[in-house]
């Protein structure tokens, strides 16, 4: 009962009484009636609040099991009250044009996404074209257009996976996969900014094999190159190396660059992240370590980044134990 | 001479892929019709067909099957897609290779040399000459009719660079690309080391000037 019906109610009772005095009832008798009246008031009262308390329980528990809490004005039992009836109604065509709404934006997502890769795909072809062109073109210049095209497929390849990883459906497959293999196409495909930045690549113990999809780790890996030759310092050295962990294969991306400054290290998976060595060389997206986390979680790999500035930078990662369903 | 087929579209890359092919020592068959690719093929069989897989009208996938019932040539595809599953689709529907695009242009002549040996197609026995010089990549050793020595990995790398192409000068950088090809990830620095340290070596076999080096251009034998 609300306070205003609760008042109104009271306000009735008074009335009733004076009403009742001045046509003349005794005042033993009033005292009687209103007492019976309220006691009768309470009963209602209360078995109306218990009825709606379990009601409300029900409810709860019905949205607490669900899966897709969004499916709950589906899933209730029919209403009791007419009133109640109605209102879930509403609800329910409140429900289904937020669903409506829902998966029309994923469908928008999913075109947009498939655009992307198609895009993707033939901007390919002419990135490919240029570089047969480029090997008959004048030492000097070929090495500066080949830097550059390198550069714009870097980019297209973070566009692409881009795409796939903030697609929900991650069309990755797991393969058995050497991670030596991984490793000697992530650092071929990034060979033109690795050699012009001077840099050194030693790789040892990477005789192991791995369950992940190539691709994705290649350009994970990819990415970890590239910050490393780009924040490059004296005598730049990548090493490679992987180890057992129990199960599980560990590889280690270790470069003696300028480091990353502690403050910072916490953020550098955030997206669009910078950071003061980015800003202050440019050309940085904030995307590159973003993808990698987002594309190494649905992977089930771990990334882990330390680093003392000024001196070293070391990646962690950590390839998943084969699952049994895979198997 | 093997002859290559290049089932491609776009015009730019069948030209310069039939001009790369060629200065590589192979005879590149550029095809333009795509209508009666495997009439073309009974009229003239290659020893292995580059093939992309989005051509107009068709699928390569389709084409491949196609191919597949008459010839047993190496087929290896180049494409702009690259998910695993068109990878799968592409060697279960009798695809030696994938390769895809943009590719590494050494990547892609290592393939198809593989692809050929693979299939028998290639006499290459591994073994350069130059000179009087015979350079075996099998035992890591180089030659002048008398004396062996043997050379180390990187140092094998670079000779048989330079011995492939007598007479041309080969940069540095480009020495640098051809070692990074082979898994080899130096710089220039510890590649002045490994000229100096094959200089040293080949000095044995009374050669201490076959490599020349052409101040602000490279090396040349």
């Amino acid at each position: 009962m609300t306070l205003k019906g609760g008042i109104l109610h009271f306000a009735f009772m008074a009335a009733s009484a004076v009403f009742l005095l001045a046509t003349g009832t005794q005042t033993g008798v009033i005292v009687i009636l209103l007492i019976a009246w309220g006691i009768t008031l309470l009963c209602v009262q209360s078995a109306g609040y218990i009825r709606r308390r379990n009601r409300l329980r029900e409810l709860e528990c019905i949205m607490d099991e669900l899966d897709k809490k969004y499916l709950f004005f589906e899933c209730i039992p029919r209403a009791p009250g007419a009133y109640e009836r109605r209102l879930f109604t509403l609800f329910r065509r409140a429900g289904k044009s937020m669903i409506q709404a829902v998966s029309d934006a994923q469908a928008a997502q999913q075109e947009y996404r498939e655009y992307v890769e198609s895009w993707v795909h033939e901007v390919k072809t002419p990135i490919t074209a240029a570089q047969l062109i480029c090997r008959s073109a004048e030492p000097p210049i070929r090495q500066k257009l080949t830097q550059e095209l390198a550069q714009i497929e870097a980019h297209v390849e973070r566009a692409l996976f881009y795409a796939r990883a903030e697609s929900p459906e991650k069309d990755f497959i797991i393969r058995q996969t050497n991670l030596e293999d991984i490793v000697s196409e992530a650092v071929s495909q990034h060979r033109t900014l690795l050699i012009s930045n001077g840099v050194q690549v030693e790789t040892k113990d990477l005789e192991h094999i791995v369950y992940t999809d190539g691709k994705w780790a290649v350009f994970i890996l990819g990415q970890l190159l590239q910050n490393a030759a780009r924040y490059h310092g004296d005598k730049p050295m990548i090493t490679l190396s992987s180890r057992l962990l129990g199960r599980q294969v560990q590889l280690t991306v270790h470069d003696n660059g300028i480091g990353i400054p502690a403050h910072e290290l916490t953020r550098v998976f955030d997206r669009g992240f910078t950071g003061s060595n980015g800003r202050s060389r440019g050309g940085s997206t904030g995307m590159g370590l973003y993808l990698c986390r987002k594309l190494a979680d649905s992977l089930e790999m771990n990334l882990r980044i330390v680093s003392v500035e000024g001196m070293e930078t070391t990646v962690y990662i950590t390839f998943p134990v084969r699952s049994p369903q895979s198997e | 001479m093997h002859q290559i087929m290049i089932v491609e579209d776009d015009v730019s890359i069948r030209d310069e892929l039939a001009l790369l092919l060629e200065n590589e020592g192979y005879c590149p068959m550029p095809v333009e019709d795509f209508t009666n690719i495997t009439g073309l093929m009974a009229e003239n069989p290659p020893d292995l067909i580059l093939l992309d897989i989005g051509l107009p009208g068709r699928d390569g996938f389709s084409l491949c099957a196609q191919i597949r019932k008459t010839v047993s040539a190496p087929i290896i595809f180049v494409t702009s897609r690259d998910s695993g599953l068109d990878e799968i689709r592409a060697l279960s529907l009798g695809g030696d290779d994938y390769i895809t695009k943009p590719y590494n242009i050494p990547v892609l002549l290592a393939r198809i040399k593989a692809a050929l040996r693979r299939n028998g197609r290639d006499s290459d026995t591994e073994i350069i000459e130059t000179g009087g010089l015979t350079l075996n990549l099998a035992k890591g050793t180089i030659s002048n009719g008398q004396d062996a020595i043997l050379l180390t990995r990187n140092e094998l790398q670079i000779m048989a660079c330079l011995m492939s192409r007598p007479g041309e000068i080969i940069s540095r950088t480009e020495l640098i690309e051809v070692l990074w090809d082979n898994q080899i990830y130096i710089d220039d620095n510890t590649l002045s080391v490994n000229m100096t340290r094959l200089r040293g070596r080949l000095e044995r076999l009374g050669l201490r000037d076959l490599i020349k080096t052409r101040r602000g251009m490279g090396y040349q034998i």
